[in-house]
């Protein structure tokens, strides 16, 4: 893991020590609201609808235990006991007082976190594969880069006000578990034909109200011109996105009113004029970083660990939860483990306190003190030993931490919503744990196989519901909350936007459609297809039938009720 | 700079009976105007029949903001239970009176009797 060195450890306490002063004026009205308001936001401090909200950075989404440990004792000493994992592999605590989060600033600083940049118009958390430097399928381990990012994008005088929010994602593999084509700018580390390693950049992808996959700008960058070709695009939307419209002010509508042709001009046109070695990092400080995301020292096992199979023909339960989590090592005798924060009726991504301790104690003891953020609101112990893992389950267990539903139709992304946000027209928690409640049978679940929902309170889609294979919008219709529901939206290298299947409907209806979805595509698979393969095939239309029948069928109940 | 915050009730129509309601400044809470200042108990809300209550008391909420006491107050529509306390009209502004649905042991509705 990245450690700080002087620079960051100043850089971080000095900015809590600015922010600490802020609070003062403010508290003492020297700052207004309006003036405050900037500033705090920042710091990802946000008021919402019950209290403030702060939200602390996880830089691509990487921890340790000490970090958790800490993020324990703040949720249990200045918030309501339990922290929330983000669709953007961050922490938020929900209940914080404006006057305890310079002291909450200052404890993130001493295990080497902050809130910079988690909020306002600038270059954002950088996010990554959560599987990074585990995954077979890696060309290169991406958290370098991400590390450089966030050095590079950190207070960078000329990106801090920018026309609107900006978010970097990179992935190092083949399959896309970053979602890089959905974001503000996606890099992909790649080799090419002579085997040298370098990025495919992305650009203009986005979420939101106008929702865009995005587009191929630089096919193949060599990997030490990253700095000068990320600053060339950034000086393209700095200079003409468009600052008169909050909606249309993102890179994706600067892209798509340009054209996709005529930006990648402007953008080689702008890099021409860069001085590229003075922006590009000193191939020194490179290999600085990339020294701390060194492979921990794993012991040389076989592939095959005697002491899990057996664990795991004596223990259903266990067996399944293997089968269901864990994703392959590139590491001989090791795996990579998921936890789903998606217990059945649980709140997505949240964990309490002594959660967190649990968790810290079983990364420290059995994942070299290390753990990782998914942008699906779970965790994944990165290096666990299969040797380990009846005790790591064990533990898990204790700490109710052992659900089996990774990527399953129950491990449902949801934003906030109304229940906290202030920017909402619709609850989504509550969907989601409707949703896997109907769903919780363990058997359904393994019978429908891989099926990705995501939830979003609002058109700003934080839950991702775009790209869900089924995807949820709540809005307010006629004073009432009413969702919106879409099928074959991918986040993955086969990035898509989900089509709607028809009017929204009900919260209590919500749940029942999604079996309707589910029926169709029970129905319409061939072999072992997973539900998105089968959207693929088969086009929205079967799902588009089957939801019409639906609606009608519940416009016949709804009218013999009332008869 | 984007609005973080969406304040001001989504009520259309009939806008009276009504309440004020702001967010705290220090805590952060939503706190509802009284006679005699704010208080965090959505039954102890002043209510406004007419419109000259609700123009006055939304004139000492724009004041207690100016005094950075509370942060965005807006007048917020309500229906009078039997009883006559102030249940909001809009959804969004009832979840403010009693907390998260998802967490009934937080906020308001943990710590206040309902309005009934």
């Amino acid at each position: 893991m990245y450690r700080y060195d002087e620079f960051d450890e100043r850089f971080v306490r000095e900015r809590v020590a600015q922010f600490r002063g802020q609070v003062e004026r403010r508290l003492d009205g020297s700052l207004s609201e309006d003036e405050f308001k900037p500033l705090r936001l920042k710091n990802g401090l946000y008021l919402q609808l019950h209290a403030y909200m702060l939200r602390i950075a996880v830089p691509y989404g990487t921890l340790n235990s000490a970090q958790l440990r800490m993020l324990a004792h703040i949720a249990e000493t200045y918030d309501k006991g339990y922290g929330h994992f983000t669709t953007r592999q961050n922490l938020q605590f929900n209940w914080p007082k404006l006057k305890d989060v310079p002291t909450i600033l200052e404890l993130l600083a001493d295990v080497e976190m902050h809130c910079i940049q988690t909020s306002g118009n600038c270059i954002r958390n950088v996010t990554s594969d959560q599987f990074a430097g585990v995954a077979k399928d890696e060309v290169e381990d991406p958290r370098p880069t991400a590390e450089l990012i966030r050095q590079w994008s950190s207070l960078h005088p000329e990106f801090v006000w920018l026309p609107r929010k900006f978010k970097i994602a990179v992935t190092g593999a083949e399959h896309d578990r970053a979602a890089i084509m959905v974001h503000d700018i996606g890099l992909k580390l790649k080799r090419n034909d002579q085997g040298a390693v370098g990025y495919e950049v992305i650009v203009g992808g986005g979420l939101g109200r106008t929702p865009m996959i995005g587009k191929v700008v630089r096919e193949f960058l060599p990997k030490d011109e990253l700095l000068a070709y990320l600053e060339a695009v950034m000086r393209v939307y700095n200079s003409e996105g468009r600052r008169d419209n909050k909606f249309k002010a993102r890179v994706k509508i600067l892209v798509h009113e340009t054209g996709e042709e005529e930006f990648r001009a402007r953008v080689e046109e702008e890099y021409a004029r860069l001085d590229g070695p003075t922006i590009n990092a000193p191939e020194e400080e490179v290999e600085r970083i990339a020294a701390y995301f060194a492979a921990p020292t794993y012991e040389t096992l076989p592939e095959a660990s005697q002491v899990l199979e057996q664990a795991r023909a004596i223990d259903p339960e266990f067996d399944r939860f293997v089968e269901q989590n864990s994703f392959e090592h590139k590491q001989p005798g090791y795996i990579a483990l998921t936890i789903a924060l998606k217990e059945i009726g649980a709140v997505p991504g949240d964990m309490s306190g002594d959660q967190m301790r649990a968790f810290a104690d079983i990364a420290e003891t059995y994942s070299f003190d290390e753990f990782r953020v998914t942008h699906s609101q779970n965790l994944v112990l990165p290096h666990v030993k299969k040797d380990d893992l009846p005790a790591v389950h064990a533990a898990l267990k204790a700490a109710g931490l052992a659900s089996a539903n990774a990527g399953l139709i129950t491990d449902i992304i949801a934003c906030p919503g109304l229940d906290y946000c202030a920017l909402a027209t619709a609850k989504s928690i509550p969907i989601a744990q409707a949703i896997a409640k109907t769903f919780a049978d363990q058997e359904r679940q393994k019978a429908i196989g891989e099926l990705p929902i995501k939830i979003s309170g609002c058109i700003n889609a934080c839950g991702h519901h775009h790209v869900g294979a089924i995807g949820i919008l709540g809005l307010e219709k006629g004073g009432r909350e009413n969702y919106q529901i879409t099928v074959g939206g991918d986040a993955t290298e086969h990035a898509a936007l989900g089509e709607r299947l028809g009017p929204g409907i009900d919260a209590e209806d919500v749940p029942a459609a999604i079996e309707a979805i589910v029926e169709t595509y029970l129905a319409e698979k061939q072999g072992s297809e997973s539900f998105m393969e089968t959207v693929r095939r088969t086009g929205a239309e079967p799902f588009k039938t089957g939801f019409t029948a639906f609606i009608e069928s519940r416009a016949v109940e709804s009218e013999a009720a009332q008869s | 700079m984007a609005k973080d915050h969406r304040a001001g009730s989504k009520v259309r129509g009939e806008k009276l009976p009504a309440i004020l309601m702001a967010s705290h400044l220090l805590e952060g809470d939503t706190v509802f105007k009284t006679d005699a200042g704010w208080t965090r108990d959505p039954s102890a809300a002043k209510i406004a029949h007419d419109a000259e209550t609700a123009a006055a008391m939304e004139a000492e909420g724009k004041a207690a903001a100016a005094a950075n006491l509370v942060i965005d107050p807006y007048l917020v529509p309500v229906d009078l239970t039997d009883s006559g306390l102030p249940v909001a009209k809009h959804f969004r502004d009832v979840m403010r009176q009693k907390g998260p649905s998802i967490h009934p042991d937080m906020g308001k509705q943990a710590e206040f009797p309902p309005l009934r």
